[in-house]
């Protein structure tokens, strides 16, 4: 087939599957679901940190009316679970200790809500509190209190690399500079709380439906730690109200459900508020790094060494990935040819981390793109420029061993400035106005396991229409719709015709799950095999009456023709009947794809070729800085992004600017604060301050269409690469702004108000101690 | 420490002023009066209140409206505007004349809430809850509002700066009810604004407030009379009558304004919290106030 077909379906901003029943609040998601018999659930909480269990009195709980089970930690077998074999650290509910506030310590069913809130009350536990273990510093200490009972040190996980002849690297550079970057606790901060129904069939087989990113990852956690074979429990996607990886592995509510389900014989649903979401489940790691970036006169990076420490909470989770992609992502999207790099996650009091979108290289790239800004400066080169001259191009790669195929990063950072008006703005300057870049890339998901991969059917229904399941879980994302997009594409026929089914682990889940940018790649390339799959099918059929081989049919404009004679053929419904009348074969076209000639990266040290399909963003933020109030105002922001082909513009036009958005709160507002005991203190929306509709620019996207080898269609992923230059952007433009470089996130009117004052401090007393000057100071 | 579903209670739904302070007369400090219930369902939801009775005012129609008053009548001699206590923000919101010749307040609702928060909650709640941070109370300080309180016994009429007494504190006893607010009447030479720092654009707290209300003479040089009013940054909404002085009788230059904001920031005393420290609301206080009275220079030479 020739690769330049005229695209029909991919490429066009067509309607979501989910548009409709979601706008008009039909669609059902966890917390809509009911069960006949049903019962509802509810969690008691730690009010400690860290605190041993003594005991936990559920007898007054279990007596009272209406309740019909109670359960603790103690229900459960005991075995831990996690990411890694050698990770395994975590309990469905705790037994002997709770490791962060608001931790779920008991459980319990009752005929309605506020039985069951009621029941809470009668629970009695008995703490011992234990020292508590805040940050990284803390974790640290000779004589840190351990906070993980399974592991014999606050080090949960090491990264480190050496790639590329650093010192040298370093010795030839014209130019050394290092500094240190911090970032604050965030939440994920995804709609719908987390929320489940669990049920169990006659044969004590359980059907969980819940609110998850990943069900194949919560499916097999969950199997571990409950001791069942994975054919005892069915899992079912509902409707996910966004998840931004918050919501991978399973929590205390998925399992206290399947427990209390269990236990008690009838469906449970829990429901949780939003104040014990920000309080007690995911958030991203906190994060302590230095850089050292060696450069040439001329611009070209040389060397770069960097540490860093992420205090991620009690548990690993997903953990020892973000540590390595911090070091990962630190090789890419500029070319730099030695690296060094150390990274450390210890455990900590606070709540459980796992991350956010974009991952650890939204943190990599603040400090990557923001030393930059600070070393062009000092050498005399326009931050557009230094930007270009390290960009990474075609066929590139990296000291650690990834390869990029197909680079349209040049493109992108040239476009984007045009689009923003870099050169315009550097003449006429406005007081307390500035723009900040920033690049990234993301992989279009990586290869983290031996059973990462995607599967999908199609399912041929007997009037043509046909039915697309995959693993992959449409999150808000839009992956049911591109996949949709997909198979009509490849199977010629009208995208109206192509309907999805539900995730399902009885039908087809084998998928690792929604991150890194891989659904439409990996999920797609499976749509595609799983479309030409059910082709291949459909041809021997009917090839005997169009008297061709099979090999020599053609699907397209819904008809089934030979392809050197396109008169002979029947349209495609007629062929489908030609399969169920005629031949009684109900017809699935099985597809799966998986990266397999890529690398198996060992995290600790890093070497290999992690992923396909590098997609890249170059961003530029327009802001204004108030002088006074040290208030920033986001004005416009452009995106010059290279996600391959479109499969639909408007959702990734979408994708790039909502994950863009996301990160303006990490940047400006954002922080789970704790007190000196490890309580959370803004676990409100009121106090945690998520950006609205008015506090983000206004966006642009320049597309930059390129073709990658691997990806479906030459599609890359994408939806992660804004997130990850959205941070460094904005402070590069407060720079610009107004002189104020702040390097520990949230960049708070505070922080800036006080370098402010402090310079204004220092002019009054005759000296010019801001010694290397923001623009305006030139005005 | 969680949010937790609504205690129980008896919801009593009165159609009368007179039946509401009954009924809350017979349950003897265990009612509370709801209006819109943005704050006090919140407030039984986290257990800081647990009242066994809630006596509804949303039945009582006549305060739910405004009116302007006309000149002339007796006791309504000077005009202005009087307030139901049951308007809603939305409806404050949609208000010409609030918008018009009350911009203070109009200012305030402006940038209060959500939408659908605005249309449930209403003036009177938002100062009987008496929040330091409520956004109405600086503007109609400023303004020098009044406001009408009812019992048993029959009404008065009491001064808005003598209703607050502490955080979540009134003078208001557990039988009264607060019927209406009146403003007076500002004349083409006043005016006003209102400024809110917030951390983000919508949707918060202030971190801190300014209200500032001038009356100038003829020439609309000399301020004759000024007002501010400072949220979020006290126990109580307060007014700094040493930053007044600063303004009142004098040719409104650059350097008054510029002291009177520094007064304004150094009579605030603010504590420091999770949303911001004690030094930042005092130096936001004198940033505000400067531009407060600029603004409402700017408004009312315009």
């Amino acid at each position: 087939m020739s690769m330049k077909k005229e695209l029909k379906v991919v490429g066009k901003s067509v309607e979501r599957t989910d548009a409709r029943p979601k706008v008009t609040g039909k669609a059902r998601y966890a917390a809509d679901l009911v069960a006949p018999g049903m019962l509802y659930g509810k969690l008691l909480r730690s009010p400690f940190a860290h605190a041993k269990i003594v005991s936990i009195d559920t007898s007054k709980a279990k007596a009272l009316p209406g309740v019909l089970g109670v359960i603790t930690g103690r229900d459960f077998p005991g075995v831990p679970f996690g990411t890694r074999p050698d990770t395994r650290d975590t309990l469905p509910m705790p037994i002997t200790k709770v490791h962060h506030f608001g931790e779920g310590v008991a459980a319990v069913a009752a005929v309605d809500e506020d039985t069951a809130e009621e029941a809470l009350d009668l629970i009695k536990v008995e703490y011992e509190e234990l020292p508590v273990v805040l940050t990284a510093e803390d974790a640290l200490k000779p004589d840190a209190p351990l906070v993980n009972e399974f592991m014999k040190s606050n080090i949960c996980y090491t990264s480190d690399f050496l790639f590329g002849d650093v010192e040298k690297g370093f010795k030839e550079a014209d130019y050394v500079r290092e500094e240190t970057f911090s970032s604050q606790r965030v939440t994920v901060g995804f709609v719908e709380p987390h929320a489940c129904l669990a049920e169990v069939d006659n044969s004590g087989r359980i059907l969980l439906q819940g609110s998850k990113q990943s069900p194949y990852i919560t499916w097999r956690h969950m199997c571990r730690a409950l001791d069942i074979p994975l054919s005892d429990m069915r899992i079912v996607n509902p409707f996910v109200g966004g998840a931004f990886s918050g919501k991978h592995d399973p929590m205390d509510v998925d399992f206290a459900a399947v427990k209390l389900a269990q236990v008690t014989g009838r469906p449970v649903k829990i429901v949780l508020n939003y104040d014990e979401v920000l309080a007690a489940y995911r958030q991203r790691n906190a994060m302590n790094a230095t850089i050292r970036l060696g450069l040439k006169k001329d611009g070209r990076i040389s060397a770069l060494y960097a540490e860093n420490i992420l205090e991620g909470g009690p548990i690993s989770g997903i953990g020892p990935f973000n540590i390595y992609y911090f070091g990962a992502f630190l090789n890419i999207p500029y070319k730099i040819p030695a690296i060094e790099y150390h990274g450390k996650l210890v455990y900590g009091n606070r709540a459980p981390c796992g991350t956010v979108r974009g991952q650890e290289i939204v943190l990599a790239q603040f400090c990557l793109d923001s030393i930059l800004h600070m070393a062009g400066e000092d050498l005399g080169i326009d931050p557009v420029d230094i930007r270009r001259i390290n960009a990474v191009t075609d066929n590139w790669t990296c000291a650690n061993g990834i390869k990029c195929d197909v680079s349209g990063l040049p493109e992108c950072i040239d476009k984007m400035a045009a689009k923003i008006g870099w050169k315009e703005s550097r003449v006429n300057k406005s007081v307390g106005r500035g723009i900040g870049f920033s690049c990234a890339s993301h992989p279009s998901g990586p290869r983290l396991g031996g059973h990462f991969g995607s599967a999908v059917v199609i399912k041929l229904m007997e009037e043509g229409k046909v039915i697309v399941t995959h693993g992959g879980t449409e999150i808000g994302q839009g992956a049911n719709t591109v996949f949709c997009q997909m198979a009509a594409e490849e199977l010629g026929i009208p995208y109206e015709d192509v309907m999805q089914g539900a995730s399902d682990s009885d039908t087809t889940i084998f998928d690792s799950g929604m991150f890194g940018d891989r659904c439409t790649y990996w999920d797609g390339n499976a749509t595609i095999a799983a479309a030409r799959d059910l082709k291949k099918q459909l041809a021997e059929i009917i090839a005997p009456e169009l008297k061709a081989m099979p090999e020599e049919i053609e699907f397209a404009d819904y008809r089934v023709f030979v392809r050197d004679n396109p008169e002979r053929g029947m349209d495609f419904q007629r062929a489908v009947r030609r399969a169920y009348y005629e031949k009684g074969a109900p017809l699935y076209g099985r597809g799966y794809w998986a990266a397999t000639d890529i690398d198996l990266v060992d995290w600790k040290t890093g070497k290999g070729n992690l992923a396909h399909g590098l997609d890249f963003i170059a961003t530029g933020i327009e802001l204004e800085v108030d002088r006074q109030t040290g208030k920033v105002s986001l004005l416009r922001c452009v995106h010059g992004d290279d996600a391959g082909q479109p499969i639909n513009p408007a959702m990734l036009e979408g994708q790039v600017n909502g994950g863009s958005a996301h990160m303006t709160g990490h940047c400006l507002w954002e922080e789970s604060l704790y007190d000196e005991k490890g309580r959370a203190l803004n676990y409100t929306w009121r106090d945690y301050k998520q950006p609205t509709a008015v506090d983000v620019p206004e966006y642009f996207v320049e597309h930059v269409h390129t073709y990658d080898p691997y990806g479906p269609f030459g599609a890359k992923g994408a939806g992660e690469a804004s997130s990850c230059s959205t941070l460094a952007a904005i402070a590069n433009g407060i720079y610009d702004a107004v002189g104020v470089r702040i390097k520990d996130l949230p960049i708070t009117p505070e922080k800036i108000l006080a370098t402010l004052n402090e310079r204004k401090r220092d002019e009054q007393g005759g000296s010019t101690g801001f010694a290397s000057g923001g623009a305006d100071e030139a005005q | 420490m969680f949010i937790r579903r609504l205690p129980k209670f008896e919801y009593h739904t009165p159609s009368t002023v007179r039946e509401a302070i009954a009924i809350a007369g017979k349950h003897n400090g265990d009612a509370k009066f709801i209006a819109g219930g943005t704050d006090l369902l919140l407030a039984m939801k986290k257990r800081e209140i647990m009242p066994a009775h809630l006596v509804s005012l949303n039945g009582i129609g006549e305060l739910r409206y405004l009116t302007v008053l006309a000149n002339g009548k007796p006791s309504e001699e000077a005009g202005g505007l009087k307030i139901g206590a049951l308007t809603t923000l939305a409806q404050l919101l949609a208000s010409d004349a609030v918008k018009k010749d009350y911009a203070p307040l109009w200012d305030a609702v402006d940038v209060m809430a959500s939408a659908q928060i605005r249309s449930l909650a209403t003036i009177g709640g938002n100062l009987c809850s008496a929040v330091p941070s409520a956004d109405t109370a600086p503007p109609l300080l400023a303004m020098d509002a009044s406001i009408e309180i009812v019992n048993h016994s029959g009404k008065r009429t009491i001064p808005l700066n003598e209703f607050f007494n502490g955080p979540r504190q009134t003078t208001l006893g557990h039988k009264e009810i607060l019927t209406h607010i009146l403003i007076p009447k500002m004349d083409s030479s006043s005016g006003g604004c209102y400024l809110k720092l917030m951390r983000r654009n919508a949707m918060d707290l202030a971190l801190v407030a300014v209200a500032v209300c001038l009356k100038l003479d003829e020439t609309k040089k000399v301020c004759k009379e000024a007002r501010i009013a400072l949220g979020a940054v006290a126990p109580t909404p307060i007014r700094v009558p040493e930053a007044e002085a600063m303004l009142a009788g004098k040719k409104i230059d650059e350097m008054q304004i510029t002291e009177a904001a520094k007064i304004a920031g150094m009579q605030c005393h603010p504590i420091s919290d999770i949303r911001a420290t004690l030094e930042y609301r005092c130096s936001m206080v004198e940033v505000l106030t400067k531009r407060a009275i600029e603004r409402t220079l700017q408004r009312i030479q315009a």
